[in-house]
């Protein structure tokens, strides 16, 4: 079975009207945040980065690099000390009705079921009880928990978690995805299970744009068009990645492209 | 299915059913087996505390003024139940028990939910807050019954101040375990200071609430019986504070049974409820 996904269900909100190139724009940005002991500490400095719509764009840096605190900032919830931020061509708290967000960990409420969970941001936003309903029957078919979708969080096994954020996510209809390390909390296995899952949603509609931070430069490879290497607050490496879409993530680590393109960032994030 | 064809069992078809529910041993009334064993140990330990008792009386011990037996109890408060005295004195207490917890369970739940909110309001408050939440209650009792009269207001106001604490720091603690992650992605999904408050700072703080309101409810009955002791009109804590004066100790025991079957009665019925308000938490065990 492969996934339908852009046959969504009827009468969703229209995407906003003609979009911009660039669905993120950051120009001279730069974070300082000032310690207790009343030194300033630079995270971010004077950094150019521009996503164009419909682009996956993996970040990449240790901990501690900046790139949280770059996608908060995309998603609003930090300003910039210096700079502009601008997403789909508006200030980022403006654009937050277009985006989805996705955290390492679940993030699920666990006083509400997984049916609940998946149409969590439609309530926020407002959506009629009947559309959510129907918005989330269709998510959690995509995501195949139909059968689990009464039961609650702590019920529900790691993959199946991290499943319902998924179809929380999706639910939204999110023109610009946040991730922030959403798999890292993952064993292995469900790990290549889930990104298989999200790679299978992603490329079975319009690309949605993709901002997703790791600190797993494989991981960044196999699903990206994109690798931004982020180092010391700056930008330290931008390079396309030449590999045929859709992916097979369980071959690709053996594509010669994706092993040399590998080895280059791993030496520039030593 | 592309996703899921490859041999990951954890995460297949199969995996919708829930972890960790076997249908396990049943028996016929519907309680497990294990349950049962526990209940019959239960009866077990009861019967065995009345024998010691039973065996106390009999030999006198520790000082043959104390010594009643379980029936003579038992007899005294079948006669008061019969005049009447006993279902007047009980309902003084308990309209006392529960005006006091619905009172001081709903302001203590509002201060503590708002300084959980509040951190800075809450750092202000805080060593006033400690100093009145440590000192003993009991001692207020003769300031209150001089303030209010042996009516029904001072047990009332005795009770509350030790419910209003117990249900305060409840809520305080369950608003700070929210989870920082839920209320990020609250936000970027769109969610104002309200939805924030309804849909995650309250649930979130239900269970810690519940408990408390658990607890204050036997909390109240402590209060409302102390206050009655050092003096009231009526109540269960005014006849046996009559009872021991007169050395009718068939009647101090009496009452204290009854008040332990109350506490009892009204743990059961509270935790009754938290099991089918909060099925969302997972059990104990797991």
């Amino acid at each position: 079975m492969t996934l339908t996904s852009s046959a969504q269900p009827a009468g969703r909100p229209p995407r906003p009207g003609p979009r911009p190139a660039d669905a993120i724009a950051l120009r001279g940005v730069s974070v300082t945040y000032s310690t207790p002991g009343h030194e300033s500490r630079t995270v971010l400095s004077g950094i150019d980065l521009t996503v164009p719509a419909g682009e996956f764009t993996a970040l990449v840096g240790r901990s501690g690099c900046g790139k949280t605190t770059l996608l908060n900032m995309v998603a609003g919830l930090i300003d910039p000390s210096a700079g502009s931020v601008s997403v789909l061509g508006t200030e980022p708290r403006k654009a937050r009705e277009h985006l989805g967000f996705m955290l390492a960990r679940d993030a699920l409420l666990p006083w509400r079921n997984a049916r609940r969970n998946v149409e969590y941001g439609l309530e926020l936003r407002g959506i009629g009880r009947a559309r959510r309903h129907e918005i989330a029957t269709h998510w959690l078919e995509a995501v195949q928990l139909t059968r689990a979708e009464h039961q609650w969080p702590w019920q529900l096994s790691q993959g199946m978690r991290q499943r319902v954020a998924l179809a929380r996510t999706w639910a939204l209809d999110p023109a610009v995805l946040l991730m922030d390390e959403p798999f890292a909390a993952l064993d292995v296995n469900t790990r290549r299970v889930i990104q298989r899952k999200f790679l299978e949603l992603w490329q079975s509609e319009e690309h949605r744009t993709v901002l997703f931070v790791t600190h797993d430069l494989g991981e960044a490879i196999a699903l990206a068009d994109r690798v931004v290497l982020l180092g010391h607050g700056q930008v330290l490496d931008d390079v396309r990645v030449d590999i045929d879409r859709p992916r097979d993530l369980s071959v690709i680590e053996n594509d010669s492209r994706f092993r040399e393109l590998h080895e280059r960032l791993r030496v520039r994030l030593e | 299915m592309p996703t899921t064809n490859d041999s990951r069992p954890a995460l297949l078809a199969g995996e919708d059913q829930v972890p960790g529910q076997s249908p396990g041993s049943r028996s016929l009334i519907g309680l497990s087996r294990e349950t049962l064993v526990v209940r019959g140990l239960q009866v077990l330990l009861g019967l065995a505390l009345i024998g010691l008792w039973q065996l106390a009386a009999v030999l006198k011990w520790p000082d043959p003024v104390l010594a009643k037996t379980p029936l003579q109890a038992w007899d005294y408060l079948v006669t008061t139940a019969r005049s009447g005295g006993l279902w007047s004195n009980t309902w003084a207490t308990m309209s006392a028990v529960l005006i006091a917890w619905v009172l001081a369970g709903a302001a203590g739940m509002v201060a503590g939910l708002a300084l959980g909110l509040m951190p800075r309001t809450e750092r202000v408050l805080s060593p006033y807050l400690d100093a009145a939440n440590a000192m003993p209650r009991i001692a207020l009792a003769p300031l209150l019954i001089v303030a209010l009269g042996i009516g029904t207001q001072a047990k009332v106001a005795l009770a509350s101040t030790l419910v209003f604490f117990i249900v305060l720091s409840g809520a305080r603690a369950g608003v700070r375990s929210a989870d920082a992650e839920w209320l990020r992605l609250s936000t970027v999904l769109g969610a104002r200071k309200h939805h924030l408050f309804l849909k995650v700072l309250f649930p979130v703080a239900t269970p810690a609430i519940f408990a408390a309101l658990r607890l204050g409810l036997i909390y109240s009955l402590l209060g409302v019986v102390g206050s009655e002791l050092i003096s009231a009109r009526d109540g269960l804590g005014q006849l046996i504070a009559y009872d021991s004066s007169v050395f009718q100790m068939d009647g101090v025991y009496g009452i204290l049974v009854l008040l332990a079957v109350i506490a009892v009665a009204l743990n059961q019925v509270m935790a009754f409820l938290e099991r089918r308000l909060l099925r969302w938490q997972p059990p104990a065990d797991q």
